[in-house]
């Protein structure tokens, strides 16, 4: 859901971007490592200890065998990505090590950890930085401006000016229906609710009109074609702040052009390979 | 049949080029031809190509390619494969074995006023063609079902419909690939895998496919 932090906390330990990592969803909980690595956490901000240390996010930290991470608490976003020197290994499906719930595969067993999970980290294959090198905050997402940026959607001629000022002038609120397959925001009704419009590709961060003129953002896991009419979709710079908003957070769509939405996503990764750089140059060996 | 092309971006990384405004069979054929040829054409960049009734959408990687760019290769594409056909061996031919057993042949059996034996009858005679992929991996809708067998979709979607579950829903019929919620009608059931993530490709039916049903006991 946040592709930022999992790539940042990957590049904070060394791995690739694209290596496997856990993705932990609101709630607290305990993993214990099997033998000693380094590892990071980041995207959501969490109350979080190593053996009764506290363990500070976006930050290399190394773990002996035997010893415990505990979440205690999700103290501001939804998603908190670990990831371990050596990426997770699980088998690759469909070219990827990622879980599709929906359709039970791919990813440990196709499903969500639950407790007593043994998950296998593969050998690290490059060094990780050293304990304590941190990411400075300015190559992060300004997750709490709350502004997610949007180009006009493939349906932009059947909305009107009133329209387009609702979206973009109101704020609107993620509501509890909220999920991987997508955010439904509450706030004001476009008046131009069309019916359904024969089914067409979409894409995550697709920003569905439905029936009652309130948006819903396709996340993740979302279908891939629909039928409902799309006013914009968010760029993929910002999904990730878009993401991270809790149920009852706001948000505020600002519209771009094609052009400087796409700069925005060269720009984040460019940022990602800046964190990699700093952190091969700060390996502990 | 020309029509004229549009291109328009779907976020970051994809286009739609749209094709015309109306859905008609002859539309689709020809967005069918023409994500067939953009398939062969391997474009660089390109990512995935999905068809859909009025328009194909591609998906490219967007770090190394503008939309400007692949825009004007794709609409370029497009517009070369209009006048000419796509080789027609692309297209697969599937019989897939079913029994009629489902849950809902009753319900259907009253809302149409067939027997089960009518409703068999009709649904297996026809030759379908696959419109597009979408819903879950692998479900692909069907057209076009008999008149006769025609029903709007269950007002309350079923929590689990299972996986090989053959069905159907306004002028459409499909197989289940995965068990997941479901508002068709369910009249029978097929062994026949539909989606399997470790083989190549995936999915059994691509849009543009023939598929008839052969009825077994």
């Amino acid at each position: 859901m946040d592709g930022f932090a999992l790539c940042a906390t990957n590049a904070m330990v060394g791995n690739s971007l694209a290596a496997a990592a856990l993705e932990w969803a609101l709630g607290g909980g305990t993993v214990r490592f099997e033998r000693d690595c380094a590892f990071a956490i980041g995207g959501a901000s969490a109350r979080a200890s190593l053996s009764g240390r506290m363990v500070a996010p976006c930050t290399t930290t190394y773990a002996s065998a035997g010893t415990e991470l505990s979440v205690e608490q999700i103290t501001g976003g939804r998603f908190l990505y670990l990831a371990v020197n050596g990426g997770i290994d699980v088998p690759l499906l469909l070219a990827s090590r990622s879980t599709y719930l929906p359709g039970r595969f791919g990813g440990y067993q196709g499903r969500t950890l639950k407790n007593g999970d043994a998950v296998p980290v593969a050998e690290r294959e490059s060094e990780a930085p050293a304990e304590g090198f941190h990411c400075a905050a300015d190559l992060l997402p300004r997750y709490d401006s709350g502004i997610v940026h949007a180009t006009r959607g493939t349906q932009e001629e059947l909305f009107d000016e009133s329209d387009w000022l609702t979206i973009t002038e109101s704020e609107y609120r993620v509501s509890t229906a909220s999920d991987r397959t997508g955010y439904r925001l509450e706030g004001p009704a476009l008046r131009n609710s069309l019916g359904a419009l024969p089914s067409e590709s979409s894409c995550p961060g697709a920003i569905q009109i439905t029936g009652d003129g309130l948006p819903i953002v396709l996340m993740s896991d979302a279908p891939t074609v629909g039928g409902y009419p799309k006013i914009a979709v968010v760029s993929e710079a910002d999904l990730p702040i878009l993401a991270q908003r809790r149920p009852g957070e706001g948000i505020r769509f600002a519209l771009t052009s094609i052009e400087q939405s796409q700069r925005a996503h060269r720009r984040r990764l460019a940022d990602l390979h800046t964190i990699s750089q700093q952190a091969s140059r700060s390996t502990a060996g | 049949m020309r029509t004229q092309l549009r291109a328009h971006p779907l976020g970051d990384s994809a286009i739609t080029i749209a094709f015309g405004a109306e859905r008609s069979p002859e539309l689709l054929r020809q967005i069918h031809s023409t994500a067939r040829a953009l398939e062969a054409a391997k474009i660089p960049h390109v990512e995935d190509i999905v068809p859909a009734y009025l328009a194909v959408t591609v998906f490219y990687d967007s770090l190394h390619a503008s939309y400007e760019e692949m825009a004007s290769i794709l609409l370029e594409r497009c517009d070369r494969s209009q006048q000419s056909a796509s080789p027609e061996s692309l297209v697969k031919d599937h019989r897939i074995p079913v029994r009629y057993d489902g849950v809902d042949l009753e319900w259907v059996c009253s809302s149409t006023g067939l027997s089960t034996e009518e409703i068999a009858a009709r649904h297996s005679a026809r030759i379908y063609t696959v419109d597009l992929l979408g819903f879950v991996p692998g479900f692909a809708y069907l057209s076009e079902l008999d008149v006769s067998l025609q029903l709007p979709r269950r007002a309350q979607p079923r929590p689990r419909v299972a996986r090989g579950s053959v069905a159907i829903a306004a002028a459409q019929t499909a197989v289940y690939p995965l068990d997941t919620p479901g508002g068709w009608h369910i009249i029978g059931s097929t062994a026949t895998v539909m989606f399997d993530p470790t083989r190549d490709p995936p999915a059994l039916l691509s849009p543009g496919d023939r598929v008839s049903f052969e009825r077994v006991k």
